[in-house]
């Protein structure tokens, strides 16, 4: 009987499990409960990290994500979370739009992974640094490839390391700071549309206080 | 200030669109009643404060107008039900002034030390409860401690812990019990030193003084323009004491008697005793010195209740002739305020205007200090936090009993 | 552990799985039994302490003069209430609040070393993942309030959520404090950095005493104990949050402060105040360690951790004491504490920890080539060195210390 790899069965589980409340976050109806599962798909996030014996990078995913970012947006929902704003359905349009992104996305992603994959495979790389743990059963991509995938979802081009094979990595590409701005940019949008739609609307007479036209 | 009403306040009409209406009571874990407070809030800051009143009206006034003086004395108990003995002798006290009638001298000293041992009681609850509303948990417990060995003397001299019907119109309804005056002298022996953990716990404490001082400032002008009285009123400075203020046939029953009007006059206390230091941070007219002159009144009744054993040791005679049940009451009629725990108690008692002599008042009226003291709560909360509300409402010290009678 | 088991039974490969799951149950079920009879013995102390301290006995009754079956008691009372859930609540987020509540009061506990050999996961970053996982206790919190559909209850979780997270800032400076001090997140090192007599401890540090108390204001704040517990004051709020959970729901977010409290004080004894270390080098003294065999290292273990136990109790005594004595903040003035009190205290004591480290290198007691070890691989783990795990499960024998991890 082959061993069951362990590494594997618990990957996958905690893959559909953030994958599940990923689609459960996009799924749902309420805001809240969005929110709350958008915690439990990052938990799930963490739990992998942890898997990949990143325990600091776990840690930190908790601490940040988890701990820090939504329970601002946990803030943030709630105290909003009045009326139309409580229940938000999308329409067909954008059903199709965010699926037609999301493919994208999921295809740049494929696009990247896959082929290192396949690589990895037919031509397994020296590993540059062993776990001090004895290999057992089981077996986990080396961490030079980890490298590759992590530069070239950078979008930097990692052909010539595969020839170079053991020594530093290089540092990493000026796209990193690309993304950066973007994410800034994109909190910063998110800040101007929270105190927009925060704003409080005094009644300016006292007949618009009691409703009285 | 008019004395045509104003548009009264009501809170829940004038809200604007991110304000929000909330109810305090009127059940909550706090110890001053069934008292309902409606706040209209702006996030943390109450803007406007109304209280709502009369969930424990119990129709006293009218009732009085069926019953003799004596078979009305306990519903008077029921009234400030902290403090029974001072409403029973307020009651007695103006029924006395209707009828013209004057207790023995032993009586005097017996009225003079249930009504200071009352006062005492009544603070030591004021005092706890104070506490247990601002989250401190101890005081509450060692105060009520202390009161239970009050109310052990009480249920040893009338038969009640705290509807005592004791003082009577005409004089007390009965001696003292062999061995009462030495047990009273332990009891405040052993008071002493928890007047000074309470002091510690609370006037002492940072965590309170950051709590009540400079919460709900009460100017003396404003004090006196709603008719609060008692400590509320001397917590702003003006030292105005029925006891020595009043008229004679209440001041006369302490007469030679010494002890303080505890305010603070030209800055400064009265310095009879090691009191703690009033504290930079706090406000003549604030929470704490609410709070601190009760403090230093325990201290001034139990030097009255020594002097009233004392006296009541030399005193000769009865302890008075009781009222007759059937007596009737001359047409008339006679108000009087006492110095009660909370504040001024009056109570008015008229005989039959149509001159048919009855032994049943006509009209019974009572003028309630809590009711008063009360009404200045929401100038006392506009602009102040909602955590700061039951601190406000606890240094008022008001029983719903004798607001709704 | 499962590895010696293993290898002394020596089990076919394919049943390798069960020999984890079964440790990993049975190390699992112990934390578990560990947490909750703590919480019991809390609840019962909190009630005889409470009770001594407002002069009056607590329970005399429920299981003889001392009224120690009063917890199992309350438990049980507890779980026969009826189970009310308000009419616009959110069923599922209502229902899931207090558990999330407790997993995370809960699962630090897997990173705590009750003594060198006995810890459920040893990891190098043991205290950041305390710290983070603790962090997310706040979450109960806020979604139990939203889901009460109760202006009151959203109220209290707004004001609690907004103290917690405020007060993780100078916690979490406290604790980053005694990590320079040391230069590990490990658990297990820092205890060892302890080790000898009562003056070892990192409190001889003034810095660090100074940070202790720091951190004691912080713990107690951060789990919404009096002074801090406005959020569940009772004259103005009712109860907060937890207004709308009655019976077994609201024992398991009283059972998550508890774990939390209790957390935080074992947190506490061995940053610094030892940690299994007692006041006297008795285990040395007795030679209960690695060197004297198996049963010797265990009860040097278990001496160890009885000590850190202790410490860990009288931590919550005082968390108690404190409930007890002192009036309440209101929100604002403990926000203020925070802010204008405890953040800049707690940078300063950073500051002189460091410059009394440093000042103090190779100092009293010749443990300062201890705080150089493991100073720079436990830090800099970044994701280009990650090394993916071989083998799955719980408790892999400890790998940094050689078992019952009594070096001198």
């Amino acid at each position: 009987m082959s061993p069951i790899l362990w590494h594997s069965v618990f990957f996958v589980f905690l893959a559909a499990l953030a994958c599940a409340f990923a689609v459960a976050v996009v799924l749902a109806g309420d805001v809240v409960r969005m929110a709350f599962y958008l915690i439990m798909s990052l938990a799930a996030v963490a739990g992998l990290f942890f898997l990949a014996d990143a325990r600091f990078l776990g840690a930190m995913q908790l601490m940040v994500y988890v701990g820090g970012t939504l329970v601002l947006l946990a803030f943030g929902v709630m105290l909003t979370a009045r009326g139309s704003l409580s229940s938000m359905r999308s329409g067909g349009g954008q059903w199709i739009l965010a699926a037609l992104l999301g493919g994208l996305l999921l295809a740049v992603l494929l696009q990247t992974v896959v082929p290192l994959g396949m690589r990895e495979r037919d031509s397994p790389l020296p590993a540059t640094e062993k776990s001090a743990r004895s290999p057992a059963q089981g077996e986990g991509p080396s961490p030079a490839l980890t490298t590759q995938l992590a530069l070239g979802l950078l979008g930097v081009r990692t052909e010539p390391l595969c020839a170079g094979a053991a020594g530093p990595t290089p540092p990493p590409a000026p796209a990193y700071l690309l993304v950066f701005e973007i994410i800034s940019v994109h909190l910063l949008v998110v800040l101007v549309g929270a105190a927009y739609l925060a704003r409080a609307t005094r009644p300016r007479t006292k007949e618009e206080a009691l409703g009285i036209r | 200030m008019s004395i045509l009403p104003t548009e009264p306040e009501i809170v829940e009409l004038d809200l604007a669109s991110d304000e929000m209406l909330l109810n305090m009571g009127p059940q909550h874990p706090s110890t001053h009643g069934v008292l309902r407070v409606a706040l209209r809030t702006d996030g943390e800051v109450v803007t406007g404060l109304t209280p709502h009143i009369g969930y424990l009206h119990r129709c006293g006034e009218k009732i009085g107008e069926n019953l003799m003086p004596r078979q009305f004395l306990p519903y008077t108990d029921r009234l400030d039900y902290l403090a029974g003995m001072n409403m029973n002798l307020g009651w007695a006290l103006a029924v006395e002034k209707l009828l013209g009638m004057e207790p023995t001298e032993k009586a005097r000293h017996l009225r003079v030390l249930v009504c200071e041992l009352g006062r005492i009681a009544s603070h030591l609850v004021a005092a706890g409860g104070y506490g247990l509303d601002l989250g401190s948990f101890t005081p509450f417990m060692w105060a009520f401690r202390e009161r239970e060995k009050i109310l052990d003397l009480f249920e040893e001299l009338c038969g009640a812990r705290l509807t005592y019907s004791y003082i009577t119109v005409g004089g007390v309804t009965a001696d003292l019990p062999p061995g009462w005056l030495r047990r009273c002298a332990d009891f405040l022996r052993q008071f002493e030193p928890v007047i000074g953990e309470l002091h510690t716990l609370l006037t002492s404490n940072a965590i309170f003084i950051r709590r009540t001082a400079g919460i709900g400032v009460l100017g003396p002008e404003t004090a006196v323009d709603y008719g609060c009285t008692g400590p509320v009123l001397r917590g702003s400075g003006v030292a105005w004491d029925l006891r020595r203020q009043g008229e004679p046939i209440y001041t006369r029953m302490y007469d030679g008697y010494r002890f303080e009007i505890i305010a603070q006059v030209h800055g400064r206390y009265p310095e009879d005793e090691p009191y703690p230091a009033v504290p930079a941070e706090a406000v003549l007219g604030d929470s704490w010195h609410r709070y601190y002159v009760r403090m230093l009144e325990v201290v001034q009744s139990m030097k009255l209740v020594r002097q009233a054993i004392e006296r009541y040791g030399q005193a000769k005679g009865g302890i008075g002739e009781v009222l007759k049940p059937r007596h009737r009451l001359p047409k008339g009629a006679a108000y009087l305020e006492t110095e009660a725990p909370k504040g001024q108690m009056g109570f008015m008692v008229v005989g039959d205007p149509g001159g048919t002599p009855s032994p049943v008042p006509w009209r019974v009226r009572i003028r309630s200090s809590s009711f008063c003291n009360l009404s200045v709560l929401g100038e006392l909360c506009r602009g102040c936090l909602i955590a700061d509300v039951p601190a406000i409402v606890g240094s008022l010290d008001v029983v719903l009993g004798e607001i709704d009678r | 552990m499962a590895d010696g088991l293993i290898q002394h039974f020596g089990v076919y490969p394919c049943w390798h799985w069960l020999v984890y799951l079964t440790v990993g149950l049975v190390q699992a079920g112990l934390l578990v039994a560990m947490v909750l009879l703590s919480v019991a013995v809390c609840n019962w102390m909190e009630r005889k302490v409470s009770a001594r301290i407002q002069d009056r006995l607590g329970p005399t009754r429920a299981g003889g003069r001392f009224g120690w079956l009063q917890s199992p008691a309350d438990g049980l009372k507890l779980l026969c209430k009826e189970d009310l859930m308000p009419a616009g609540a959110d069923r599922m987020l209502f229902r899931l609040a207090p558990y999330i509540s407790f997993c995370a009061a809960f699962a630090p506990y897997l990173a705590l070393p009750l003594a060198p050999g006995w810890v459920v996961q040893p990891l190098r970053t043991a205290v950041f993942f305390m710290l983070a996982v603790t962090g997310l206790e706040v979450f109960g919190v806020i979604l139990g309030g939203y889901a009460s559909h109760s202006k009151w209850a959203l109220y209290g979780a707004m004001r609690e959520a907004a103290q917690v997270v405020s007060y993780e800032i100078p916690l979490g400076l406290c604790v980053v404090t005694v990590v320079l001090a040391t230069g590990t997140m490990d658990l297990v090192q820092i205890a060892d950095a302890q080790q000898g007599w009562f003056w070892h401890w990192h409190l001889r540090n003034p810095f660090l005493f100074g940070t202790f108390w720091i951190y004691m204001t912080c713990a107690t704040a951060g789990t919404n104990r009096a002074p801090f517990d406005l959020p569940e004051a009772e004259s103005e709020l009712v109860a907060g949050f937890m207004t709308e959970y009655s019976g077994f729901r609201w024992l398991i977010f009283f059972m998550a402060e508890y774990t939390t409290m209790l957390l935080l004080s074992l947190l506490a004894a061995i940053l610094f105040a030892g940690g299994w270390n007692g006041p006297l080098p008795l285990a040395g003294w007795l030679g209960l360690s690695a060197d004297n065999g198996l049963l010797a290292a265990w009860l040097g273990d278990a001496l160890g951790a009885c000590n850190l136990l202790a410490k860990g109790f009288l931590g919550l005594t005082f968390m108690m004491w404190l409930r007890w004595t002192l009036p309440r903040l209101r929100i604002d003035q403990a926000m203020a504490t925070c802010l204008k009190y405890c953040v800049p205290l707690a940078c300063a004591m950073l500051v002189g920890t460091a410059l009394w480290t440093f000042g103090m290198r190779g100092g009293f007691s010749g443990k300062a080539e201890k705080e150089d070890r493991g100073a720079d691989n436990n830090v800099q783990v970044t994701i280009l060195n990650s090394q993916f795990a071989i083998l799955p499960g719980p408790a892999l024998a400890p790998r940094l210390m050689p078992e019952g991890g009594r070096n001198p």
